[in-house]
Order: structure tokens, then sequence, then C-alpha cells
């Protein structure tokens, strides 16, 4: 099922999820359709490109961390996989 | 872009027109109350301060109370004071009349109590009623507009849709128009202090705004202990939850209010940008909504634009709030209490831009004379002077 979601920034490697959506939904995005490849929440952020270990995270056009483990487009994104050294 | 509004004795341009009573001292609250309501447009700013106070936290109070004097959204003032408190009715009284405003002053020890003090207040208020009543707004270029951003009981949509739109009205009123614009809750603002400073004008201002984050980092810190290790302790249990995943994502979100104009200068509590600068300011505060709403207005902001995802009644005594909420069943359920409704991004993906333009020729209407939810509900709880 086809689910909306929200690319802030031309920049960004994450869009966030405008609804609910479950493990083989799609989002439409500038880097073409992405398969979810698991389930994600309301305002939660989804890889729209392939993510490499240590790879910088952009949302808003700026960067909100890196990557603690490569994940593919489709993942979840979040701080179970995400990391961040300002919050330090 | 032109607008009406008031023009007062030192320049500055208004958009209400409000006969203000403030008290030097909280003593004085329920008297100044009691002459607010015996004025017809008597508005009264109660406060818990004015005695009792040494330092900074006493300038802060001065200052912010002269500046509520001094605010062109005043036509008028009474002052009211106890007599024997920190904070001279006098040197209040003083602040104002310099600027050439009309301003009278009662004092509860020396005119014989509550009822003849009231009385008189009553008398000298309605002198001022009988002098502005009437009075027409004249022609304003809209570059004298300041509008003060902030965002508060904020969710998931705060970042995504309404603060974007601020961000956009921000542009437009200081990028195409040459007004000017406030952005603080640098608390909030931690950890996206090398993207502001990228965006200062020069040099000086970039090194301002590290100190100004800085500051507020380390009043933090000396209130905090152990349990809470880093910039990460300012995120709750719910951003998690939410989706946010870093201090930076949180606050990007805030951030964002602040559209992409150069930032101007950063300005202190309660002490408006010096004559003839205009553009983004950055307002030295934390994020206290009463307390960094109040530290805008003192320096010029006319009109607040509010953005809340859980929805939020509260209003200022003498400036406009205009609320907006990016969340479709919040402004549903609580319509009374909105000016703008900028869910359309998450529901139907609605552009930032249009809203963004949508929400500005609201600013210019409410500077016109169009009421806000928060005025026609009479709010006046973000009236809050900074304590330090």
């Amino acid at each position: 099922m086809l689910r909306r979601c929200l690319v802030i920034d031309p920049k960004d490697t994450v869009a966030v999820l405008l609804e609910k959506a479950d493990k083989g939904d799609t989002v439409q995005t500038p880097h073409g359709e992405v398969i979810l490849l698991e389930d994600i929440e309301f305002a939660h952020k989804v890889a729209i490109v392939d993510l490499d270990a240590q790879q910088k995270v952009l949302k808003h056009g700026h960067e909100i961390g890196y990557m603690a483990d490569a994940a593919p487009k489709g993942s979840w994104i979040h701080n179970h996989n995400m990391k961040c050294d300002r919050g330090r | 872009m032109k607008f009406m509004g008031y023009r007062r004795a030192d320049g500055r341009v208004g958009v209400r027109n409000h006969i203000a009573v403030i008290p030097s001292v909280f003593c004085a609250a329920k008297t100044a109350e009691m002459i607010a309501k015996g004025i017809e447009g008597g508005v009264v700013l109660r406060h818990p301060v004015g005695c009792g106070q040494v330092g900074l936290d006493f300038e802060f109070t001065a200052r912010t109370l002269t500046a509520m004097g001094n605010h062109p959204n005043v036509a008028a003032v009474v002052v009211v004071g106890l007599g024997c408190e920190r904070f001279k009715a006098a040197e209040l009284y003083e602040g104002i009349r310099k600027t050439g405003k009309p301003v009278g002053m009662v004092v509860i020890q020396e005119d014989g109590g509550t009822v003849p003090t009231v009385e008189k207040g009553i008398r000298i208020g309605q002198e001022f009623a009988r002098q502005e009543n009437g009075r027409p707004r004249v022609e304003c270029d809209i570059s004298e507009l300041t509008v003060a951003l902030k965002c508060g009981g904020s969710d998931a949509t705060s970042g995504l849709s309404s603060n974007p739109t601020l961000g956009a009205m921000s542009d437009l009123l200081v990028k195409k128009y040459g007004g000017s614009t406030i952005l603080t809750e640098l608390n909030e603002l931690l950890s996206t202090e090398h993207m502001l400073a990228e965006r200062a004008v020069n040099k000086e201002v970039a090194d301002k705004i590290y100190a100004a984050v800085y500051e507020v980092e380390e009043r933090l810190r000396s209130h905090c202990d152990d349990r809470f290790p880093g910039r990460n302790a300012l995120m709750s249990p719910g951003n998690f939850t939410g989706g946010i995943s870093s201090i930076v994502e949180k606050a990007l979100g805030g951030y964002e209010k602040g559209g992409s104009a150069p930032i101007t200068d950063v300005i202190e509590y309660s002490i408006p940008p010096e004559p003839g600068k205009k553009g983004l300011f950055l307002m030295n505060s934390d994020s206290h909504d009463g307390e960094c709403v109040t530290g805008m207005v003192g320096c010029g902001a006319q009109i607040v634009a509010f953005t809340t995802g859980r929805g939020n009644p509260t209003g200022f005594p003498i400036a406009p709030v205009i609320k907006v909420t990016g969340n479709e069943s919040t402004y549903k359920k609580m319509q009374d209490n909105f000016d703008f409704d900028a869910s359309g991004v998450i529901a139907h993906g609605a552009s930032i831009e249009d809203l963004g333009k949508d929400l500005f020729d609201l600013v210019v209407r409410v500077a016109n004379g169009e009421l806000t939810a928060a005025e026609r509900l009479a709010g006046d709880e973000l009236f809050c002077v900074g304590r330090r």
C-alpha cells in the first residue's frame, strides 16, 4: 500500500512517515519508490537511500547524526541504528 | 507594502492602542487590576516581581516593565506603585515619560490606600481614554513590523508543518519586505549553534551566537547533576517515542521557525535592537513560554506568532498572539484557540511556501487590527517577567 511521507529538504537521506505504515508498504520519494523493510510509526524516519555505516543522516537538509551500522533503503532509522555525538 | 498602525512620539509603530496599567511591584497588582477594569481599553500587566531582587535579576524586571510601558502597542500608561518597593514607581514613570508617551502615576502608601488610589488611577486612565478615543490609524511601512517566533506545547507535527510555516512567513517579512523577526529559546536550539553561526551576517555576530548558546548551556548544566549527562538529557522519552532520534533532530524542529534569513544580531532580553537595524534577530533567552515571549515583546515585537501541536490558549496583554497548529485533530478540537491551520502539510501535502504566504497575509491583517483568538478570549498568561 502506498503511504504518505515527507522529504523536508532535497538533500535529505531520510523521509518522515506521515501515517503509520507496515512492512511491504511503499513511499514515493525523489529517489523513486521505496519499499518499507519493517513497520514504521507515524513521524518516524525511513531511509530513502542505502546508508553505509558512519554515513551522515540528513534531515531538514542538515546532519542529525550518523549510522552506527549500515542500513538499506526502506529501513526504519532511529536511535537503535543512528548515533549523534552532539548529544554528549 | 503598507499597513495601518499607530505612530508613537518616539517614532515607533504599534498595531494596538492599549492603555496599560503597570504595577511597579507585585504588592500593587490587585490595585492595578481594579484601575484597569475602570478604563475602556485598559489592560493590566500583572506580575510577581519588583522587590526583594538584586543584580541582573532586578535589571531584568526594571527593563522589562519599562519596555512594556514604552511598547508601541501601548498608547498611554498608568504606573501603580506601593511606596517602599525596590523598583520605585517613579523610576518606571520616568523611564516611560522620557520617550514622550502619556503616563501617570499613583502610589498606594501616598495616595491613601487601595480605594483612593484606584479612584485616582481610574481618573488618570479615563483622561487618557478620552484623548485616545477615536484615534485614527496611520499608514506605516511593513518593514516597521517585528514578529516574535515561538513554539510551545509542541508535538511531532510542529517541526514538520507549523514551524516551517513560521519560517516561510519570517523569510517573506524579512527578505522580501525588510521587516524583522525574533527567534529565541536557545536551550531548544543547542546543537544547531554551528548552523546558526553560519547564518550570521559577520564574524562578530557569529561569535555572539556561540557565546549566547554556551551561556544558556552553562546555566542549564549548573542546575543538573550526574543523572542528566550531556545535551541528550534535554530530550524527553516522548521525543524518542515520537520518532526524534537525536538532540540535533529535535533542535531542527524548532530551528525551522527562523526560516533561512541571515541572522542580523544577537539581542538581549527586553532590549530592542539598535534603531534602524532590521532583519532576523536571535534573542538571548531560554524557552519558558511566558518569559521568552515577554522578552521578545520587550525587544519591540508588536505581534507574536506561536505554534502549538497540542493546543495552547495563552495570550499576551498588549500584543496579539497568532496561534498556529500543524495538527489537524488539535485544530478541530480547539478551534476557538486557533488563528491558522497548517495541518495541510501532513493531511494532504500542502506546500510550506503557500502556507507561509497565507500566514504572512494573516500577520498583515492582524497588524491592521484583526483580533486574534487569544485576544477575543482576553488571554494574558504569557506576560511573565524573566528571572535570573
